[in-house]
């Protein structure tokens, strides 16, 4: 911002003169303490090379991509202590034939991570850590520079992320989460048992809360197993908050595994808002052709 | 999947039981796949009229002529490029007017749609659909493709 400012001062101050540059520089210091708290400092060359040099030896989290190996529901197994209204929701719940995200509308956190399909990305640079995820085409990004939480964050897919490392365990702290994102807050266990076998037969998909939470913790078993354990605090939802079973990612370090774009151009399934099935616009899309 | 299953040596029932259940695992990621008869394998012979590479499907439009002299018109949805690419696909592999052979899980409903498998192309190739496996066979790459159409031949 300062940066910026200086060479226009002094080449209005050239052109301009008397009172004219005498307001104009008048509104550069009005202007300038407004602006001030949100102007960040660049480091020098040596700090940001100390920079590197801390987060260095962090796990190896970076080395390929990583492959979701757990299933894309979350099991649910032991039953969530529900509010009412959660309970209420689930009581009258009527599953559609299929998932809620067949069309090219982005999913967001933290189902966006089970879909799995495609691999994840970890990157990492002074501050930050990012996540690509190729499934949805979107990367998370990760505050690790000790900051807390805005105090109303925008809502958004991927949420607002704050990072820390414990150990050799990478915690992230998720809010502001966009109403829209595809929720899922059980599974109704009958479905499986009547031998459903859609990887997500049973899922109760629904609303969270503009309050809800993520915690995950992330660590890996070995080089190639990387796990993350999620805890979902959510208190429209959940009276405690509820901790999701570990999910697990493989490794992958050839070039089959490197990460790819995902652009999603051509969607030709959806769900009929009325019947709740699926159909398959297949026939119209190729006759044009 | 009767009819298939009783032409099909043990090994390949052995197959077939096994996929049914790895589809319970990491099937593709925007839907079920639960308009087509997974347990129930077609090969159809056809003329390529489409062969849409894109996300979140490729599309495989393919026109089929029958014994009875008529000629149908077979939509058949693929898994991701991405996740094709990776097992060996290629955008450019298939072109508009290829006679290809595909092996296909077809619709429950008994329009001609159908679930990609398997396609055999005339230069020898042959292409698998990563839909609906591990994520291990995922990141693995594919295993030990086919050499010859597995379904039942379609009329």
């Amino acid at each position: 911002m300062i940066d910026m400012a200086a060479p226009r001062r002094k080449t209005s101050a050239f052109r301009l003169r008397g009172y004219a540059a005498c307001a104009l520089g008048a509104l550069v210091l009005i202007a300038a303490p407004a602006l001030a708290q949100d102007t960040a400092v660049p480091r020098t060359a040596e700090q940001q090379a100390q920079s590197w040099q801390e987060i260095a030896r962090l796990p190896d989290f970076w080395q390929g991509t990583w492959q979701s190996i757990s299933p894309i529901a979350d099991d649910f197994s032991t039953t969530p202590d529900y509010t009412a209204s959660a309970q209420a929701y689930i009581k009258q719940y009527k599953p559609a034939e299929d998932s809620p995200f067949t069309n090219c509308k982005p999913l967001g956190m933290p189902f966006v991570q089970n879909i799995g399909g495609m691999p994840m990305k970890f990157f990492q640079t002074p501050g930050m850590v990012a996540i690509y995820i190729e499934s949805s085409g979107m990367t998370r990004f990760i505050h690790t520079d000790g900051r807390t939480h805005s105090e109303q964050p925008n809502p958004t897919y991927l949420g607002e992320s704050i990072g820390h490392w414990e150990g050799d365990t990478f915690v992230v702290d998720t809010t502001g989460i966009a109403p829209d994102t595809v929720f899922q807050l059980g599974r109704d266990q009958r479905a499986l048992a009547q031998g459903d076998h859609s990887p997500i037969a049973g899922v109760i998909f629904g609303p969270h809360g503009p309050n809800l939470r993520l915690v995950e913790r992330m660590h890996l078993v070995d080089f190639n197993t990387l796990e993350i354990q999620t805890t979902l605090y959510d208190d429209t939802v959940f009276k405690q908050p509820y901790a999701l079973p570990a999910r697990r990612f493989l490794r992958g370090i050839e070039r089959r595994n490197e990460p790819q774009e995902w652009a999603c151009t051509d969607n030709r399934d959806y769900l009929d808002p009325v019947t709740g099935k699926l159909e398959l616009n297949v026939k119209d899309k190729a006759q044009n052709h | 999947m009767n009819t298939t299953r009783r032409h099909l040596s043990r090994p390949w029932k052995l197959a077939l039981v096994a996929l049914a259940t790895v589809w319970t695992q990491t099937a593709n990621a925007h839907h079920s796949f639960g308009k087509f008869d997974m347990g129930k394998l077609t090969t159809l012979s056809g003329t390529v009229r489409e062969f849409t590479w894109a996300n979140p499907h490729t599309w495989l439009i393919v026109i089929v002529k029958r014994a009875n002299g008529t000629t149908e018109q077979w939509a058949l949805v693929g898994s991701s490029p991405n996740m094709m690419s990776r097992w060996g696909w290629n955008a450019a592999d298939i072109k508009v007017g290829d006679k290809v052979v595909v092996d296909v899980h077809p619709g429950r409903d008994g329009t001609p749609i159908g679930s990609l498998q398997t396609v055999f192309l005339t230069n020898g190739k042959v292409l698998a659909d990563p839909a609906g496996s591990t994520g291990q066979a995922l990141a693995g790459g594919p295993g030990h493709l086919p050499t010859k159409p597995q379904g039942q031949p379609y009329k």
